[in-house]
């Protein structure tokens, strides 16, 4: 069906190419098919340079798995909304006991794609497969916290935990709940969600089928295809020829003015991708709070900002985004200041500044970063030396060596605070309040209190200047007009694709 | 012949150990795999189910035995056999080469001839002149500019990608091949176009020709006895190295149409450190390229019965006795 769809559009184009051809070479381009009511059965081309490096989540897919297939192919028993609320999903029914470490799930009438029914087994499977020694999944160490699962009955599952984890739910919206009879999911998929996999062609595409079966409300489309780009033109090229509807982040300000002129959508959302220069703070002289907090004063994050993202995004001064709970609006708390970044340069013992080496990962926007932090920190007398390294590189000399003084990274995962928390971490902040905080906070009573508490942690990195955060990333979508239902946010890549539907 | 057979398989086995070892100085695939926030433990057990962690011998003794089954492994990344994913890749990359190399052997024969047969005229000078032009612009420029002109602009093609449905619809299939077949025919018929030019040349000012003409034969007529064959022999080499320069050329013209190729697919492997894909692909571009040469020499040796004799020997000297 959605086969035959698009090669009747793809003769069309030929049709409408050959007939233009004929006729003038001059003339204007197409003009598009006429409005029409919304068309539930319409498929929806997706246009994205996030592909999956294999479609399982326990095995190193990467955030582009998360994009295609959480909450579109798999479901969890919870799902984390588009603006960061935690909702049950394929969990009917939550109990927890009175101390906290006994989770009850009842679970939802699903089945997989394949016929088979969603059973306590499978859950107890899904969870002990995302925790095993085999598994390298993103959230592995916060669900760690799973002592035991035990499939009670056809439709009930009980998990203990081995310490109190008010995380705990939220951290399960992100758990696939797979078939255990599905064998190798690298490169199949069998969940419950409301789209089942239909063909994978890597460096190419991923086509989500509907599921006419799916337990929940129906999607508003026909099906959704995700096309890769890896070239950011090529991709930018693909919505402005019709070939993508949209496309889920756009990586390139300057191609914005295209589409501001025609007739598309520009979507900014909230996003969780923040840019950091991280200290090595256990080196001196970064293993001092005034040199770490007089290297971020010299910095001019607005204009940093303006430069890489068009005035885009926004200025954060801590790790946390506005879309978290214990957000404080810390913008200012290291204040651009030239003046005050020389005087605590000098209150450090360096009058006359100081040399270091930034490690910048080639990827990215990070080479230009660093080329601008080089200029402004010269204004105060501080040398940067740049060693543009590989991603490889980057994971073997910076996060698993600790062999640096200073790097750039985009850390884009949400509620990644906790970061701070572990003194082995690759920035080495050690701070005992810090870590004691984080651990109450996870075994809190209450959200009022865990919020409280990841507050004043909060509050304590900015002030200590544990890292520079340069700025949070705008989270940008553009689609063509006529599209509706799209996601705003990507919190942590998150896409669900089922609300999307053609006018 | 058998020399020659020879050092094709001595050349087929350097490039499988050559392969095997430079990837693996080039990275470890673990990284490419874990994220931020993955333990030492973790990195080491995926290190562990890859297969890396044990001794490099012991990883190309296993290599070794899995090539001499004509099995080229598994990926590291998805777990898909390699041989399959090339044969899907092929799908676009051969006939992406093909379309190519004919045009640019149709754009480049008369181009050439015309160049070189009429180097006096304002015509001849200005096909050289294009030709000179088309072979020094960037593969990916040319690439930029169709797209800019046919596929924005006018809208008469699309910018890029290849049907999901692969060659079921083959019209579809061929319109999305057009533009890329006309970058690389473009860049790479001016290249040909010059050897054609400087072949015919030669070919014009030889002894035979004159001698030919001077018998009362006509320009075409002494041409096509004498000249053709005269003339091919150094062009089918020319021709084999211009199809392997194609194939290879195709890696960054799939990268700017974004089709999926074994260009891409070369990329994207390159990226994640997927050592099986990268040695899959490269490995049968190695063989491919060393093939062709092998059956150009073949060719020319059929042509020209004087290379058939002289196997090590002097060629111009036993061409003149």
């Amino acid at each position: 069906m959605i086969a035959r769809h698009r090669r009747t559009r793809l003769a069309a184009t030929i049709a409408a190419a050959t007939a233009s051809l004929l006729v003038l070479a001059g003339c204007a381009g197409g003009t598009g098919a006429p409005d029409s009511a919304p068309d539930a059965n319409a498929e929806i081309i997706v246009g994205s340079q996030n592909e999956p490096t294999n479609l399982d989540q326990i095995f190193g897919g990467s955030s582009g798995v998360t994009e295609v297939f959480t909450g579109n192919v798999y479901e969890g028993l919870f799902k984390i909304t588009d603006d960061a609320q935690v909702e049950p999903l394929l969990a009917a029914e939550t109990e927890v006991s009175d101390d906290g470490l006994t989770y009850t799930f009842t679970l939802q009438d699903a089945t997989f794609h394949s016929g088979a029914p969603l059973t306590a087994e499978a859950v107890k499977y899904s969870l002990e497969r995302f925790i095993s020694d085999d598994s390298i999944a993103a959230r592995k160490s916060q669900l760690s916290v799973i002592d035991t699962v035990t499939a009670v009955d056809e439709k009930t599952v009980e998990v203990q935990l081995s310490s109190k984890s008010i995380s705990f739910t939220y951290n399960l919206g992100y758990v696939w709940i797979v078939n255990p009879e599905a064998g190798d999911l690298t490169a199949t998929a069998d969940g419950t969600g409301p789209y089942s996999l239909g063909d994978y062609r890597k460096g190419d595409s991923i086509t989500l089928d509907v599921n006419e079966d799916y337990w929940g409300d129906a999607t508003a489309n026909g099906g959704v295809v995700y096309q890769y780009y890896a070239d950011p033109t090529a991709l930018n090229n693909a919505l402005l020829t019709g070939a993508v509807d949209l496309v889920t982040s756009q990586s390139n300000p300057d191609s914005l003015s295209e589409f501001e002129a025609g007739d598309y959508q520009i979507i900014e959302g909230a996003s969780t991708t923040k840019e950091l220069l991280a200290f090595n703070d256990r080196v001196a002289p970064f293993d001092d709070v005034n040199v770490r907090k007089a290297v971020y004063s010299a910095i001019n994050r607005e204009q940093l900002l303006d430069a890489i993202w068009d005035g885009r995004g926004q200025l954060i001064g801590s790790m946390v985004p506005p879309s978290e709970p214990w957000y404080l609006d810390l913008a200012d708390n290291n204040p651009y200041d030239p003046d005050l970044a020389a005087d605590l340069l000098t209150e450090a013992g360096y009058p006359d500044g100081f040399e270091f080496t930034i490690d910048t990962p080639e990827s990215g926007v990070h080479s230009t970063v660093a080329e601008f932090l080089q200029t402004e920190l010269a204004k105060v007398g501080v040398t940067v030396d740049i060693n543009i390294i590989t991603d490889d590189e980057w994971y073997q000399k910076v996060y698993t060596d600790h062999d640096f003084e200073a790097t750039l990274q985009g850390h884009v995962n949400d509620r990644d605070i906790n970061f701070y928390g572990n003194p082995d971490f690759y920035w080495g902040y050690d701070d005992a309040d810090v870590q004691t905080w984080l651990t109450e906070a996870e075994q809190a009573d209450s959200v009022e209190q865990q919020t409280e508490l990841i507050t004043q942690v909060n509050q304590k990195i900015s002030d200590d200047a544990a890292s520079v955060w340069l700025y949070l990333n705008p989270q940008l979508r553009i689609a063509r007009d006529g599209l509706t239902g799209i996601p705003e946010n990507g919190l942590n890549s998150l896409f669900y694709v089922y609300d999307i539907q053609e006018a | 012949m058998l020399r020659r057979t020879g050092l094709l398989l001595l050349a087929f086995a350097l490039a499988v150990v050559i392969l095997f070892v430079v990837l693996r100085l080039l990275g470890n695939p673990v990284y490419a795999l874990i994220s931020v926030g993955a333990t030492d433990q973790e990195i080491a057990a995926a290190a562990a189910r890859l297969g890396v962690d044990r001794p490099i011998p012991e990883q190309f003794l296993d290599y070794l035995l899995q090539l001499a089954r004509g099995d080229l492994g598994q990926s590291f990344t998805n777990n898909l056999p390699v041989a399959d994913e090339i044969a899907r890749r092929l799908n676009v990359t051969l006939p992406l080469t093909l379309l190519a190399f004919v045009l640019s052997v149709l754009i480049a024969v008369p181009v050439g001839f015309i160049a070189a047969w009429r180097s006096r005229t304002w015509y001849g000078t200005a096909f050289s002149a294009v030709s000179q032009l088309g072979g020094a612009i960037p593969v990916f420029w040319v690439g930029i500019l169709l797209v800019t002109a046919l596929a924005l602009n006018a809208r008469i093609f699309p910018a890029g990608g290849f049907p999901r449905t692969d060659w079921e619809d083959p019209g579809a299939a061929l319109f999305s091949l057009t533009l890329p077949v006309l970058t690389i025919a473009i860049v790479s018929g001016s290249d040909l176009a010059r050897y054609v030019r400087s072949a015919t040349l030669d070919v014009l000012g030889q002894q035979y020709m004159r001698a030919a003409r001077a018998t009362g034969q006509s320009f075409a007529g002494a041409f096509v006895r004498h000249g053709i064959r005269n003339g091919v022999v150094p062009v089918i080499s020319i021709l084999a190295i211009q199809l392997s320069t194609t194939f290879v050329g195709a890696v960054i013209v799939e990268r700017v149409f974004a089709l999926p190729g074994l260009g891409d697919m070369l990329l994207v492997g390159i990226q994640e450190q997927d050592f099986p894909s990268v040695q899959g692909v490269l490995l049968f571009s190695t063989t491919l390229v060393l093939l062709l040469g092998f059956v150009a020499d073949v060719i020319q040796r059929i042509i020209d019965p004087r290379l058939r004799a002289s196997v090590s020997g002097n060629r111009r000297a036993r061409a003149v006795a």
